[in-house]
């Protein structure tokens, strides 16, 4: 196994992960989609770490992980405001903000 | 004592009483004592002038002293050049302190007039009335001994303030105040013209000096001969002072003239130097003199009010002084000046005194007077003939030096015009003391009686003047450096001659014969057309064709043109906005799309090497 191998595999789980967050109508499904997009991310830092290397890669992976969760966690509440206020979570509908 | 300090008393106890009576409110409502405080300013006044005037005589040269303190010390031209410091102070000469007797003499004599004049008045407008009276005596010593334009144009300001307050005396009275506004407005009109001078001159030379040599000497004069038509009431800036009558007669008497109206002329007398420089401006004023002396001659033949008469008069005789200046000559101008200070108070206090006896300034409501008021009416009659230029009475000498140095500047177009009015002056003074003094008393004349001695006093003291003071005129000129010879001349001949047919004409048409019917007849139309006020009707023209349309037009241009332009930028903010507010189409993903796109595009610009 190469890095290239790695990056394409991790590049094609971004891409993935940036088709849902464009096209995916439900919150959470957006949600898990930006979830896919962070960890190709990861993956790309734990590749280069190995190939290297250097161990810096995979405690930022470490940490970019805790601050995925996080991110997840405000998310998550903001859904669940959204389906509160609206009964739903479909994101093509929620637009008050129309100028 | 020091010359100066009596000259610094002279100006600043009338201020300081002026001061007292503004602040100290229960003294002034209590009117008598403000009244005798203020004379006694005046009183004060006269005394230091007159003390200065003695000392003239002893001194050298023509200046006797100078003070100046530096008010603005870093004055700067443009690009940098510095102007000499601008000065306050004193300038004790000739000029100033031959001016400085005359203001404060009559100044005097109107203010004792007054306290019998305005006795009737409730108190706290009595002292309201002494605390101007004191105010201007201030004002008008600040511009007399101004050492330089600037100081002199304080006070003609201050002079013209006090003019407005006093014309606006009786300011319930809608037409009096109407009146103290016109003064005004006229008045500050033509000081446009004095500002835009005092710039002029600033500008080419730095100094505010009367005596610098300058090559905008004509542009200067010529504006500040603007200031002096208004101030001194020549055509066509005399419309106000016919109104000012309006104010107390013994305001007429003092400020509308024999002083503040002379200020004009003052001005004149004083920048000489400058007005030497400039042909064009003489020339000017001459034409102007000469013909503001007999329109406005022809105006006061058929005016029915006293006061109105004389107020014409004024304006014709400060006509016969600028053109003598015009015609080069500083000392006939302040001559005339001088003794025409002299009758012509004393004539509007006895004006002033017939009125207070019948309560009207129509000459139909006098009549017959002389036998009741024997002191008032020979008085008046002495201010008459003087006016008349009767020979041997001050007026006759003054009047005829000006005819002298017109002719001799070989003006003969002025010069005619000069001698009708002389003709026309005797002619409408016969016609005022036959109608008021003599012939049938009216109603209201029946009643009539002398006035007390606060009253008389300055008449007959003003009468003394008015015959004696023609013949101080040698002693005058020796103060200038202008060499003047009195002697009777032909010109003198020939307007003795016209005055006394005036004379004679006024009473074949008023005496007792009334002989004339048919003269009045055919001049009815004239008369009717002079007493149309026609250079007022013009003004109004002017106002309401010229001035409100220029503001109608000045009206368009703000609300098409500037806030067109304000209402067309709103717009097209708000248009630019709806069309802007599309891109926001409330859809999370969109923006999240554009983002990455955006994203992707910077990282390609990155890859070719655009960025």
């Amino acid at each position: 196994m190469e890095l290239t191998h790695y990056l394409l595999l991790a590049a094609a789980l971004f891409s993935l992960g940036l088709y849902g967050v464009a096209s995916r109508p439900n919150a959470v499904g957006l949600l898990a989609s930006i979830e896919l997009m962070a960890n190709a991310v990861n993956l790309n830092l734990v590749a280069f770490s190995r190939f290297q290397g250097q161990q810096t890669g995979q405690i930022f992976a470490l940490f970019a992980t805790a601050i995925t969760v996080a991110e997840v966690v405000v998310g998550l509440a903001l859904v669940i405001v959204l389906f509160r206020s609206r009964g739903d979570v479909r994101l093509d509908l929620a637009k008050e903000l129309k100028g | 004592m020091e010359l100066l300090h009596v000259a610094l008393a002279v100006l600043f106890v009338p201020l300081g009483i002026a001061g007292l009576l503004m602040i100290v409110a229960p003294l002034r409502r209590s009117g008598r004592a403000a009244g005798v405080l203020s004379v006694l300013g005046s009183l004060f006044a006269l005394a230091g002038s007159l003390y200065l005037f003695a000392a003239l005589f002893g001194a050298s040269g023509s200046e006797l002293d100078r003070l100046t303190t530096t008010w603005l010390p870093h004055a700067r031209l443009g690009a940098g050049r510095l102007a000499s410091p601008i000065e306050l102070g004193v300038l004790l000469d000739g000029i100033s302190v031959s001016m400085l007797v005359v203001v404060c003499f009559v100044a005097c004599m109107v203010q004792i007039f007054s306290l019998g004049y305005m006795s009737h008045e409730p108190p706290a407008d009595f002292g309201r009335y002494f605390t101007w009276q004191s105010l201007f005596l201030f004002a008008m010593n600040t511009l007399v001994i101004a050492p330089n334009l600037l100081q002199l144009f304080l006070g003609w300001e201050l002079v013209g303030l006090a003019s407005y307050l006093l014309i606006g005396f009786y300011f319930r009275k809608p037409s009096a105040a109407r009146a103290a506004v016109k003064a005004f407005w006229m008045t500050k009109l033509a000081d446009m013209g004095l500002i835009a001078g005092l710039i002029v001159l600033f500008r080419e030379t730095g100094t505010f000096d009367w005596t610098v040599t300058t090559p905008a000497a004509t542009v200067v004069t010529f504006l500040l001969f603007i200031a002096v038509m208004g101030k001194s009431a020549q055509f066509p800036l005399h419309v106000w002072l016919p109104d000012a009558m309006e104010g107390p007669t013994p305001v007429s008497a003092l400020l509308h003239a024999a002083t503040m109206v002379a200020a004009g002329v003052f001005l004149i007398v004083r920048a000489d130097p400058l007005f030497a420089q400039a042909a064009f401006t003489r020339e000017f004023m001459l034409y102007i003199g000469a013909f503001t002396a007999l329109f406005a001659a022809c105006i006061a033949v058929v005016q029915s009010d006293i006061k109105k008469v004389l107020a014409y008069s004024t304006c014709s005789q400060l006509g016969y002084m600028v053109a003598a200046l015009g015609a080069g000559s500083q000392v006939a101008g302040f001559f005339h000046l001088t003794t025409h200070a002299f009758f012509k108070a004393l004539l509007f206090l006895a004006a002033g005194s017939l009125i207070h006896a019948v309560h009207s300034n129509e000459l139909r409501q006098m009549g017959g007077l002389f036998s009741k008021m024997k002191l008032t009416s020979i008085c008046f009659i002495v201010g008459a003939l003087a006016l008349a230029g009767i020979p041997g009475l001050s007026g006759f000498f003054s009047k005829d030096l000006i005819l002298e140095v017109v002719l001799a500047r070989g003006a003969y177009v002025p010069l005619a015009a000069l001698l009708v009015a002389a003709f026309l002056t005797a002619f409408y003074m016969g016609r005022v003391v036959l109608l008021a003094l003599f012939g049938a008393p009216s109603e209201a004349a029946g009643h009539a009686h002398e006035s007390g001695v606060s009253m008389t006093l300055p008449l007959v003291l003003l009468s003394v003047l008015a015959l004696g003071s023609g013949y101080a005129g040698a002693q005058l000129s020796g103060l200038y450096a202008e060499p003047v010879h009195f002697h009777l001349s032909t010109i003198g001949i020939v307007a003795t001659g016209l005055a006394l047919t005036g004379i004679a004409v006024s009473f074949w048409m008023f005496g007792p014969a009334k002989g004339g019917a048919a003269v009045q007849a055919a001049f009815a139309p004239l008369g009717r057309v002079a007493r149309s006020g026609a250079v007022d009707q013009l003004y109004l023209l002017g106002y309401r064709r010229g001035l409100r349309g220029l503001a109608a037009g000045a009206a368009w241009f703000d609300r098409y043109m500037i806030d067109g332009a304000i209402n067309a930028a709103a717009y097209g903010t708000l248009e630019l906005g709806g069309r802007l507010r599309r891109l926001q189409n409330g859809d999370v993903q969109t923006y999240l799309y554009v983002v990455a796109m955006a994203a992707v595009l910077f990282a390609l610009a990155g890859l070719v090497g655009v960025g």
